[in-house]
């Protein structure tokens, strides 16, 4: 029979990978949580500011190395609400994933918000500032959530 | 026959087996240090054609982290899922269409460092047939090939082990091979710990941390960026099948027939006399005579007399890796664009103790899949 079918189990375990990733602007990211702070790199070419921030500028592709301090306030920029996850099933407490673009700074953080009542109050463009976990540790983790002021 | 395409700049990293950097530095390093050495900006490049693998690289779409790195941040570019060449047949094609003057071909991989290649090559096989029992995989293929053509043809284990020693040799006279073996001899090949036998570590290309690229250019755009361009004569693909028991390994069908395209689209006649060297993806020494003779680079069967004469060394009548090859670096989907990269740099006379004379006419060779599948072959030509 031409369209016969089965079904065979076979694994797909392939390995542990060792990434290396380019640790210098992460650490600089991560070491400014720890102090309470949201520091990032600024391109001196075309002045983009990168937050979190880059070893290099996309735009110019040269290295840069300029350390920026933002403010830790900005702006809501998109959000969704989290009524279910990734399998479907309904959460018991919906909450809202937002990206937030800080005060001078061209990229956007991501992140969860905190601060509403009803959903449908929220709206892009809503200000928020940054709530760090009381004891940091220089973990992304440190930047606890958003709240909306 | 379609519009002249050179290559009007190239070049490899030093590969390691731990470049200590990420893939996202090395990339960015190589291709802008290209640039300047071309005298060019990532504004002169009109697409971008990218070879990785998402298995390899361990995560999906595996060129949209390196995009940006090469300078095609809100550019046009592509990926294949193969070996670095056809990243630049790729780019050869989009010139030749017409809609592009310039574009940058580039392959990648961090096999020396992050993950353990043979055993990810493994999953290529089959899941009904072959994996279940694990029999086969790219070191026993190509095992299987080798015996067959020592059989056939009374090559031996020495002959074998002379044939990686010339390519060892090469590798340590370059500086971009990653792998440095002291004082290769036929005695420390035979000793290297044994794989699948005949085949011994020290026939095993030298996985490595590593990435090539090379800009292609129209005769226009070519002549704006450089005045010694390197033109591409000849190409020629060819994909034989998945199923292993349908194969000739030893006629290697489709290298046979991507090197025939390759040679008539070239002009070539007789390949002995009109091709100065070779630089074959070999990922196992043992391919090297069977892949040369496919493409008719020596008679067939010829092997034992090869090796005897020197005819394949870089001072022999067919110089094949000179180099060394894959077996000095091979970061997987780079390892077929390193090939074309240094027969770039033999025709301009950059290859340093390894240069072959007076070389003009070269052949570039990459390959993917289990027991070389799928083959690709560039004939690359100095003008002057
Ligand atoms: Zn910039």
């Amino acid at each position: 029979m031409a369209n016969e079918t089965r079904i065979m189990e076979s694994p797909w375990d392939l390995t542990t990978y060792s990434w290396k990733v380019e640790a210098d602007a992460l650490n600089l990211f991560v070491k400014g949580l720890k102090d309470k702070k949201i520091l990032g790199r600024k391109c001196t070419k075309c002045g983009t500011v990168y937050v979190p921030g880059t070893s290099y500028c996309r735009k110019c592709l040269i290295d840069i190395d300029q350390v920026v301090e933002v403010r830790p306030e900005g702006t809501l920029d998109a959000f969704t609400v989290n009524v279910s996850d990734i399998r479907g099933n309904p959460v018991e407490h919906p909450f809202i994933t937002c990206t937030v673009k800080f005060d001078g700074s061209e990229s956007l953080v991501m992140g969860t918000l905190e601060g509403w009542q009803d959903w449908h109050d929220v709206r892009e463009g809503m200000r928020i500032k940054v709530v760090f976990k009381d004891v940091t540790t220089g973990a992304l983790a440190d930047l606890a959530y958003f709240q909306l002021i | 026959m379609g519009k002249r395409v050179a290559i009007v700049g190239y070049k490899q990293t030093k590969h390691s087996f731990d470049n200590l950097v990420s893939r996202e530095r090395m990339v960015y390093e190589l291709v802008k240090s290209l640039y300047s050495d071309i005298g060019i900006t990532k504004d002169a490049i009109d697409t971008f054609i990218l070879a990785s693998n998402d298995f390899t690289d361990g995560r999906t779409i595996s060129e949209v982290y390196i995009v940006p790195r090469i300078g095609a941040y809100m550019k046009d570019e592509s990926k294949v899922e193969s070996d670095g060449l056809n990243a630049a047949l790729y780019a050869y094609m989009r010139i030749q269409s017409g809609l592009y003057d310039t574009a940058l071909a580039i392959g990648f991989s961090m096999s020396g460092s992050e993950f353990r290649a043979p055993m990810i090559n493994s999953y290529v096989m089959d899941p009904a047939y072959e994996r279940p029992r694990g029999l086969i995989n790219f070191h026993s293929i190509a095992a299987l090939q080798a015996r067959v053509y020592m059989e056939k043809y009374g090559f031996k284990e020495r002959d074998l082990a002379k044939l990686t020693v010339k390519d060892l040799k090469n590798a340590n006279n370059n500086p971009y091979a990653a792998r440095r073996e002291q004082k290769p001899t036929v005695d420390s090949v035979l000793g290297s710990r044994p794989l699948y036998a005949p085949l011994h570590e020290a026939h095993v290309s030298a996985y490595a941390d590593g990435a090539a690229a090379v800009v292609l250019a129209s005769e226009e755009a070519a002549k704006r960026i450089t005045d010694k361009p390197l033109w591409i004569t000849g190409v020629g693909h060819s994909m034989d099948t998945y199923y292993l028991g349908d194969r000739d390994l030893l006629r290697m069908d489709s290298l046979r027939s991507a090197g025939e395209q390759a040679y008539r689209m070239a002009g070539i006649k007789s390949p002995k006399r009109e091709i100065d060297l070779a630089e074959l993806h070999t990922n196992f020494a043992s391919e090297e005579p069977v892949f040369a003779e496919a493409l008719g680079l020596f008679k067939e069967g010829s092997g034992k007399e090869v090796v005897a004469n020197g005819d394949s060394n870089v001072d022999g009548k067919m110089p094949v890796n000179p180099s060394g090859g894959p077996l000095g670096a091979n970061p997987i989907n780079a390892a077929g664009l390193i090939r074309l990269v240094d027969v770039c740099a033999q025709l301009n006379g950059e290859a340093g103790k390894n240069q072959v004379k007076g070389a003009k006419t070269g052949l570039a060779h990459g390959q993917d899949g289990p027991g070389a599948q799928q083959n690709v072959v560039f004939i690359v030509r100095r003008e002057k």
